[in-house]
């Protein structure tokens, strides 16, 4: 891709089961703590499994009661984590031209706690409250991101399951490189829901234990909840404005696997087109690639997936660099995973630190690259990879590099 | 004058019509498939009024045995598809990593997905049906999309509110743009659901017996294939029509409200209108976004009139096929053909060179585009 304007990272903010905000997520994240615990949000005893990752206190005193009460769950989350980002970024929103600032974000489950609460009460001929419905169109929290900050350009919400915010940041990076935008505040809020739970329960993919990633016994996924904002903006208006760099969003691939609505395509090809793909976009070579930030759900089919597929794009770089899954500590949070596993790398190419596989003791001969096994570790990365991988066969890579590079 | 690229196909399964030539065709005889709601459908609402595929079968696309797999949403996306591929005579197989697809929705899944939760909450978690978990994803229509035609390129969906179909066309513009493929299909996918009918009309959506304003709920799928030009005049094809105008504006407000904001309508169309680089007056037809929320629908007219000098000569896509967020690839699909020299049902001499597609939602959502005839090449 050739490109007349170049993307930078200017703001981070994070709500996650190990952290409130990105530096809290960040520390803990290097310290390889856990947030996969017993589900408190719903009963989750009539169900295979009890554990998620699930977020304790949403940091939303910004908001009044009354803001509260018509905002879900996933509303407070990205709203609380894109004001951090916000903040970060050092923009006075208020001298920008609203016009400019757009939000694109991935979504999917959105307000749907609340509409199986009416859904429920529906079914046993109770009255429903409407308020409960309200929200739940994933486009929801895009539109009240929009409204928070007063942003009027270009917005969208990306629904392409679990790589919807991987796919968000990539399109908002478009949108400032084709020039529809000059600042993007994008990422993505997902929260846990009776229905996602259930459904991959139902499939048999959850680990009842906290999930292992790359692990010869790894069960399945932990399913979590997160939201990762990121305030993506032009470079050079960036440099000029003084603004904290804390990356470089070079590019994205985005493709179809066109293989199966739910099994990822053993041989790596798949996967791996979507790698080469971004690889290209972003004018890098495989030999340049220090860093992946693994889909790796911890599924027996994705992990030895993922591995045929970085083997696949990389090819000897595969064996040299370090590939490491947050997911064994934040769980799998779905339409936000690459959003906050966006945060993780942006913060791997600022600080040169790597955050761990945890749970792993294993090794699987099927998955044999070096999966930073449960420490995290110091390391030159200048140019990181983050996949996202999703039901319907939507693949996503997104490459960050360090500021400085 | 392409900036956004060439549209060489279309495909529509709507309320109007199983083909795109039928729905234009229908369309333009004034016909409109908006019903009363069947005794079934009813139930409890106070809606009164739908437009859905009724009758709709996915053969002979797609054989029985097979059909059974896809969801009804998904269905009417893959035929779509193929029907726009068809049209296009484009082959995947000579280059299949260089088309891609966007489609907007707002209800793809609805029908898996209630399924599943329905037995989830009223049986158990364990009784839930494994089969409709992964149909219950928005993005199920696009993927099956390119599973079943075999496109490796970009796939997203969109959901954005009223306009997502626009919104689809826009990231396919910046698709081609920044050369992630060299065709996409664009467009929209809706299914009607009655419990997603329940939630709409009980937060007060939907026009009725209670209610004046509100929107009356349609369905289909709708896809047109868009080129870069050089690559479609290039490979042969005739193009039906081209992008050349897109325009995006938002009115920041609650999620769920429509809000008429006079400025905002006027910026998105002169918006698109200065996008494509022309004045009001080479618009020879308006698609309005007209769609029965009273308020938004009185602030659309007054400003095409003001922008207009006069009302401009408009048919509304959405009186005749139902909103939805798929709506704007209805639209789209008849201006590509109201503008062809291709099965034009419009008379000769009453053909529009340019048309103004109008898409607005609820949340603050604005967007709108200018397709207009294709080029004819100098022989």
């Amino acid at each position: 891709m050739i490109k007349d304007r170049r993307v930078v990272v200017t703001g981070i903010g994070a709500v996650t089961s190990i952290g409130a905000d990105a530096a809290e997520f960040w520390s803990n994240l290097l310290a390889g703590k856990c947030g996969i615990r017993p589900v408190s949000l719903f009963d989750a005893v009539p169900y295979r499994t009890q554990t998620a990752a699930e977020v304790g206190e949403i940091p939303d005193g910004f908001l009044s009661a009354a803001e509260k009460r018509r905002m879900s769950r996933a509303d407070r989350m990205g709203l609380a984590a894109a004001r951090e980002a916000v903040e970060q970024s050092g923009l006075d929103l208020s001298s920008e031209d609203p016009a400019r600032l757009g939000v694109i974000l991935g979504g999917g489950t959105s307000g749907l706690l609340d509409s199986e609460d009416f859904f429920f009460h529906h079914l046993h001929g109770k009255k429903a409250r409407p308020s409960k419905v309200l929200n739940h169109m994933p486009d929801a929290i895009t539109d009240r991101v929009a409204q928070h900050f007063g942003a009027e350009g270009i917005k969208s919400t990306i629904t392409t399951a679990c790589s919807s915010s991987a796919n968000a940041m990539g399109y908002a990076h478009d949108a400032i490189a084709s020039g529809w935008a000059d600042v993007v505040i994008t990422g993505g809020s997902d929260v846990l829901a009776r229905l996602t739970y259930g459904g991959f329960n139902s499939l048999r993919s959850v680990d009842p234990e906290p999930c292992r990633p790359f692990d010869r016994e790894r069960k399945g996924l932990s399913i979590g909840e997160a939201a990762g904002i990121l305030v993506f903006e032009e470079r050079e208006r960036a440099l000029r404005r003084g603004a904290p760099v804390l990356a470089e969003f070079l590019g994205y691939g985005v493709t179809s696997d066109a293989y199966h609505m739910t099994a990822p395509d053993p041989s790596g090809a798949a996967g791996g087109r979507t790698i080469q793909a971004a690889l290209e976009c972003s004018g890098v070579n495989a030999s340049d690639v220090d860093y992946v930030n693994a889909h790796g759900t911890a599924t027996p089919q994705n992990d030895s997936a993922e591995t045929a597929a970085i083997k696949w794009a990389l090819g000897d770089r595969a064996r040299e660099i370090p590939v490491s899954s947050i997911k064994s500590m934040v769980g799998h949070c779905l339409c936000a995973s690459g959003a906050i596993e966006g945060v993780a790398t942006v913060l791997t190419v600022r600080d040169q630190l790597i955050p761990p596989t945890i749970h792993y003791e294993n090794a699987d001969p099927a998955c044999d690259l070096d999966y930073v096994p449960n420490a995290a570790r110091e390391g030159r990365v200048e140019i990181a990879l983050s996949n996202s991988f999703a039901f319907g066969g939507n693949s996503s890579v997104v490459v960050f590099a360090s500021p400085g590079r | 004058m392409s900036s956004h690229g060439v549209i060489t196909g279309t495909g529509a399964v709507c309320p109007l019509g199983r083909t795109a030539p039928e729905f234009v065709r229908r369309l333009f005889a004034g016909e409109s498939a908006v019903r009363p709601l069947t005794a079934e459908e009813k139930d409890g609402l106070q809606a009164t009024h739908v437009a859905r595929c009724d009758g709709f079968t996915p053969q002979p696309e797609i054989p029985a045995m097979k059909a059974r797999r896809f969801d009804r949403g998904s269905q009417f996306a893959i035929i779509a598809c193929a029907q726009a591929l068809a049209e296009a005579g484009y082959d995947v197989s000579k280059s299949p990593s260089e088309i891609g697809i966007a489609l907007g929705t707002g209800s793809a899944g609805a029908g898996a997905l209630t399924e599943f939760l329905r037995v989830l909450l009223v049986e158990s978690p364990e009784a839930a049906p494994p089969f409709h978990f992964p149909n219950t994803v928005a993005n199920a229509p696009a993927s099956q999309v390119s599973i079943e035609l075999k496109l490796l390129g970009p796939n997203v969906t969109i959901t954005q509110k009223d306009p997502s179909a626009l919104n689809a066309l826009l990231f396919s513009s910046i698709a081609l743009s920044s050369r992630r493929a060299r065709a996409m299909l664009a467009g929209g996918v809706d299914e009607w659901n009655r419990y997603y009918a329940l939630g709409f009309d009980r937060v007060g959506a939907l026009r009725g017996e209670k209610r004046q304003s509100g929107i009356v709920q349609g369905e289909g799928g709708f896809a047109v294939l868009l080129e870069r030009e050089e690559d479609a005049r290039g490979r042969g094809a005739v193009p039906l029509a081209a992008v050349t105008g897109i325009a995006m504006a938002g009115s920041p407000c609650e999620p769920y409200r429509f809000t008429a904001d006079r400025e905002t309508v006027e910026k998105t169309i002169r918006g698109a209108l200065a996008d494509a680089g022309v004045e009001p007056s080479g618009i020879d037809l308006v698609f309005p976004s007209r769609n029965g929320v009273l308020d938004m629908d009185a602030a659309e007219d007054e400003m095409l009139r003001s922008i207009f000098g006069k009302r401009p000569r408009s048919v509304s896509v959405k009186d005749a096929i139902g909103e939805m967020a798929a709506a704007g690839g209805g639209q789209l699909v008849a201006a590509s053909r109201a503008v062809s020299r291709k099965d034009n049902p419009i008379p000769e001499g009453e053909r529009p060179r340019r048309v103004l597609v109008d898409s607005f939602g609820a949340g603050g959502n604005f967007l709108a585009a200018v397709v207009e005839a294709a080029r004819v090449p100098a022989a």
